[in-house]
């Protein structure tokens, strides 16, 4: 009887990750198909692949992908650099600090992890445009940095806990300023709780949509995940091209997914366990 | 003195100013705004008191968009919960053809909640794949997936379900990963069954794990915007399948309506904050019983 079951364990696990999975698999092979076999044989395989879809949105003569794709990079990196330096600086900061305000201030921070975009983003652009940030890639970076400070605190303040004052204590003794014993000795102890961090905020921002959507606007142009969007009026009969567009929007975070998986899996976890 | 300024203003300063300035001020100036008639196109923006809130608790429109949500929210919350265990207990094994399968359920996780929403409308639209199965095995009127108000919110919920799922799976993986063996085999010394085993040891020793998760899906399917704004753009017809955040975006960030949609960002504000604490409080105390 146990055994049994456990022969038919591969093959139910097999049957629905590839149910699950269909929906990609038509879309991957879409792109790979000119536009009238999308239509008249959407399951089947790209017997001729085609590369004619990719070449399309790669090749536009407005070059809107490749500008894009500048954008997502620029807004990607930038945030997620900026973000982990200061919530991991900030997380060490109220953890170890014994003044009175720094617990509350801990529980004001954690209550931003809540609040959906849509309920701050009109008073945001607001203070972007008094700032005349509005319309730029560094307006984008400060809303994504203050959005989610909050997760990258909460990751890192879990850890902080894991560094031994008696270090700290040590080092500081020895006159090091705080700032050489943070960079030196904390942060280099920290690096798990940095890499997942880095990982999650790296897709997310990536993926983000809203933000860009509005506070970039269409005069500062898109990031690619906003170009897919507005593909979808554009290319509403040319479904290959769509797929091409929303493939090549995502295949750096899935190249970046395929080679980091184990870290990525380690990052989400590390909180779920304790 | 001099000193203890400076590690304030090195460390603490620059991420508390952002967090103020682009967070905390803009939560307060939504409330405040909610009390006002601001309007994009009008000169001048009144103090109203309590008047944007009357309208829309007197809004037919305003309970429509609050019902679509709690429904999107509690299919969200459950679906991937459940299956997401189940799976998790059925890809529980260390072999290269397991790891391979857990990829494949996450993949989505990954993905914008834009090009999910292209992926499943290449499913779901009226000539779309998904209808072509359906018509070639005899369905003479194949469903209209996206443009049939009694199936439309039905759709949306389903396809995040799809999205989040793997999400679920990793997380249960991990508390599944954690509960010792030896309880395992000594309920089995025992003489205890299977489900025996999951009600006794491993629902308990997973709590962390439903409490990770039922949060996680709380907050991302009470804030549902992009698959509403791809898929269906609120209709068919009017706000079918509007959520609360769909409806204050297109009011007021989109719109003019800036202190109309306040006054509803503001009650989306006050569910969150009352979901959020009921919630945790539940499941922290199941945590801590054990």
């Amino acid at each position: 009887m146990r055994s049994r079951l456990e022969v038919l364990r591969p093959i139910a696990a097999i049957a629905l990750a590839a149910v699950f999975f269909f929906p990609i698999y038509i879309v991957v092979m879409g792109m790979l198909k000119p536009a009238d076999k999308i239509q008249s044989s959407p399951l089947g395989l790209p017997l001729q692949p085609t590369g004619e879809n990719l070449g399309a949105v790669l090749g536009r003569s407005d070059g809107l992908f490749w500008s894009a794709l500048l954008n997502s990079v620029q807004i990607t990196v930038l945030s997620v650099v900026l973000l982990t330096l200061l919530s991991a600086m900030l997380a060490h900061y109220l953890v170890r600090s014994h003044a009175l305000w720094t617990k509350p201030a801990m529980l004001v921070l954690l209550a931003g992890l809540m609040i959906p975009p849509a309920v701050i983003l009109q008073p945001v652009t607001q203070v972007l445009g008094a700032a005349g940030l509005m319309n730029s890639v560094v307006g984008v970076v400060a809303s994504n940095v203050a959005y989610y400070l909050p997760f990258g605190v909460f990751v890192f303040s879990g850890f902080v806990g894991t560094v031994p004052v008696e270090i700290e204590e040590a080092a500081s003794i020895d006159g090091a300023s705080r700032f050489r014993l943070f960079w030196q000795v904390v942060f280099p102890i920290m690096r798990p709780a940095a890499a997942s961090v880095m990982i999650f905020l790296g897709v997310w921002v990536w993926n983000d949509f809203l933000t860009p959507l509005i506070i970039l606007g269409p005069e500062a142009g898109t990031t690619v995940t906003v170009g897919v969007y507005r593909s979808v009026g554009e290319y509403s009969t040319n479904f290959g091209t769509l797929y091409a567009f929303s493939f090549l929007a995502s295949l750096p975070v899935l190249l970046f997914f395929v080679a980091l998986q184990k870290q990525f899996v380690a990052g989400l976890t590390a909180g779920s366990v304790k | 003195m001099l000193r203890r300024v400076r590690e304030f203003s090195g460390f603490a300063l620059p991420g508390l100013f952002l967090y103020g300035v682009l967070v905390l001020v803009p939560i307060v100036w939504t409330v405040v705004l909610g009390f006002t008639d601001r309007n994009r196109f009008a000169a001048e923006t009144n103090w109203v008191g309590l008047q944007q809130f009357q309208r829309l608790l007197e809004d037919d429109q305003f309970w429509l968009v609050l019902k679509n949500t709690f429904v999107v929210t509690a299919i969200v919350v459950v679906v991937p919960n459940v299956v997401g265990l189940a799976l998790a207990l059925l890809l529980n094994r260390e072999t290269r053809l397991y790891r391979l399968l857990r990829a494949v359920f996450f993949t989505p996780v990954i993905l914008s909640g834009i090009v999910v929403s292209v992926i499943w409308q290449s499913v779901l639209r009226p000539d779309g794949v998904l209808n072509a199965v359906l018509v070639d095995a005899g369905v003479t009127d194949a469903p209209r997936w996206l443009s049939d108000p009694g199936i439309a919110l039905f759709s949306i919920s389903g396809i995040l379900c799809w999205q989040l799922l793997g999400f679920c799976v990793v997380v249960y993986l991990a508390g599944l990963n954690a509960v010792p063996q030896e309880l395992y085999e000594a309920a089995i010394v025992d003489g205890a069954g299977w489900w025996r085993r999951f009600g006794s040891i491993t629902w308990p020793m997973i709590a962390s794990s439903v409490t990770i998760n039922t949060v996680m899906l709380l907050i991302s399917g009470f804030k549902v915007y992009e698959h509403i704004l791809v898929l269906t753009n609120g209709g068919p017809g009017r706000n079918t399948t509007a959520s609360i955040a769909f409806d204050v975006i297109e009011k007021g960030v989109r719109g003019d309506r800036i202190g109309f949609a306040a006054a509803e960002a503001t009650i989306m504000l006050g569910i969150i904050v009352l979901l959020s604490a009921v919630v945790l409080r539940l499941l922290q105390r199941r945590e801590v019983n054990l």
